[in-house]
């Protein structure tokens, strides 16, 4: 039986740059469904992460949440602290690593005690102790991606939208970040990755779907010849 | 030479006795300065984030309006409030011509277009990821306003000590809302300006000294401030 998905939208569109950068009739994110999406650059996938976060709204389409239809202007508003989007190269706010964790913890009003007790666990979790206390703007672009992924594993979202995570790493930080997203998978959150680097990311793939002009095609239900040479010359590109 | 030399040392020596009409007038100067920036901060700062976060119908023409009043002369300020705040005027009523009351507002309206064009500057530069980072962790936008105005404080703290600079060392507006009344609106600025039509010069170069020292001491402020600014960015 197919899970009932988390997160949907339907019909959505985009228009950027005098073209319709996103037309894709349908995308459903299920619980502990682990999403890649790939494509070339500029194809939107940034974008269409961006939207599912809320952080761009899109120009038409239907959004629900939970099984729930929802106003397409208002929702973002109310599935938002369940749904957690990290940039390419994540942004840590000019403060400690503890402080960047505990972040979104006090956003939620948590009590003081707990919130500690949250960011030690996460910071383990991560591997990052012995960092907490360093100022986060200063840590190397590896480290940064993983203080990132523990300040979002630790609102505990059910959605997860990690955009390259591993593009520009060298192998042991991609390494390091390959084995917490596996994690956060094996914890059952549902996570959507888009990557430039397929065979990287591959095997933790549920589903796999790719953006070309705009629509969104299945990766197994449309696994032509055309489109298999189509997906491996296209890495071969971004991997020249 | 001679004249301006014995002047000084006269004027040092009235800073160094503490000689209370001198430090009387440096304190009215701060306290007015003090109480008009930090009124005007929070309102003009929350306007240069609006400019640099919202797009609506004017918004352009807002910034340059703002940019062009960097440049609006002080003592026009001080002329427009006379006309508004005396007896004939529409806030006439109010009987606030010749109080500090008066000087505030001038140095408000004098140091609002400084602190909304140069925190838009500020704001516009800083990155797009802090906001959208805010907004995903949980923040909601007043609070995420204040996390990006976090991120560029450096910034922003250096346009409010440009804006403090331009205001404590105003004399055109003061001296028309204030009307220099001896331990009452008698600022530095104002005093100086008066002391030097009467031929009292000690008085005028030592609260002089007072202003380059406190214009030496903000853009030390400011110069670590964009040091650090550059650090961090």
């Amino acid at each position: 039986m197919k899970p009932e998905p988390i997160l949907q939208f339907r019909g959505l569109r985009k228009f950027l740059a005098n073209r319709w950068l996103l037309d894709i009739s349908e995308l459903s994110i299920s619980a502990g469904q682990c999403m890649i999406l790939s494509g070339d650059n500029g194809v939107g996938k940034t974008t269409l992460l961006k939207i599912m976060a809320g952080l761009e709204p899109p120009d038409a389409g239907e959004v629900s949440y939970d099984g729930k239809v929802l106003p397409l202007r208002t929702a973002p508003q109310q599935y938002r602290d369940n749904i957690v989007y990290l940039h390419q190269s994540p942004y840590l706010f000019d403060c400690s690593v503890i402080d960047n964790v505990a972040y979104g913890l006090r956003r939620r009003r948590m009590p003081r005690a707990a919130v500690q007790a949250k960011v030690a666990e996460v910071l383990e979790w991560a591997g990052l102790e012995h960092l907490g206390k360093r100022n986060a703007k200063y840590l190397s672009g590896g480290e940064k991606q993983r203080v990132a992924l523990a300040r979002a594993r630790v609102l505990a979202p059910k959605v997860l939208l990690l955009d390259e995570p591993i593009a520009s790493m060298d192998y042991k930080s991609r390494e390091r970040t390959y084995v917490l997203i596996e994690r956060l998978k094996k914890e059952g959150m549902s996570v959507v990755i888009t990557s430039h680097e397929l065979s990287a990311v591959l095997p933790l793939a549920d589903v796999h779907m790719y953006l070309r002009d705009g629509k969104l095609h299945d990766e197994r239900q449309d696994n032509t010849a055309a489109q298999m040479s189509w997906l491996i010359s296209s890495e071969n590109r971004h991997n020249d | 030479m001679d004249n301006l030399l014995g002047a000084s040392r006269e004027a040092l020596l009235l800073l160094v006795s503490g000689d209370p009409s001198l430090w009387t007038i440096v304190g009215i100067s701060f306290s007015v300065s003090l109480k008009a920036i930090l009124l005007t901060a929070p309102v003009a700062l929350v306007i240069a984030f609006l400019l640099a976060h919202t797009r609506f119908l004017g918004r352009r023409a807002l910034i340059t309006l703002f940019q062009t009043l960097l440049a609006f002369p002080a003592v026009v300020v001080g002329l427009t409030l006379y006309l508004l705040l005396s007896r004939s005027g529409p806030f006439g009523d109010l009987r606030l011509l010749f109080t500090q009351i008066a000087m505030v507002i001038g140095q408000m309206v004098l140091c609002f277009p400084i602190l909304v064009a140069m925190g838009h500057a500020a704001i516009q530069a800083a990155d797009r990821r802090a906001w959208e980072t805010a907004i995903t962790l949980g923040a909601r936008p007043a609070r995420a306003m204040l996390t990006l105005m976090h991120e560029v404080r450096f910034g922003l703290v250096a346009a409010v000590i440009a804006g403090f600079g331009r205001i404590i060392a105003e004399v055109g507006c003061s001296l028309m809302v204030g009307g220099n009344i001896l331990n009452h609106t008698r600022n530095i600025t104002t005093a100086i300006a008066l002391e030097t039509t009467k031929g009292q010069f000690a008085e005028g170069i030592a609260l002089g000294l007072v202003l380059l020292v406190l214009a030496l001491l903000l853009n030390f402020a400011l110069m670590l401030l964009q040091g650090k600014g550059v650090m961090h960015s």
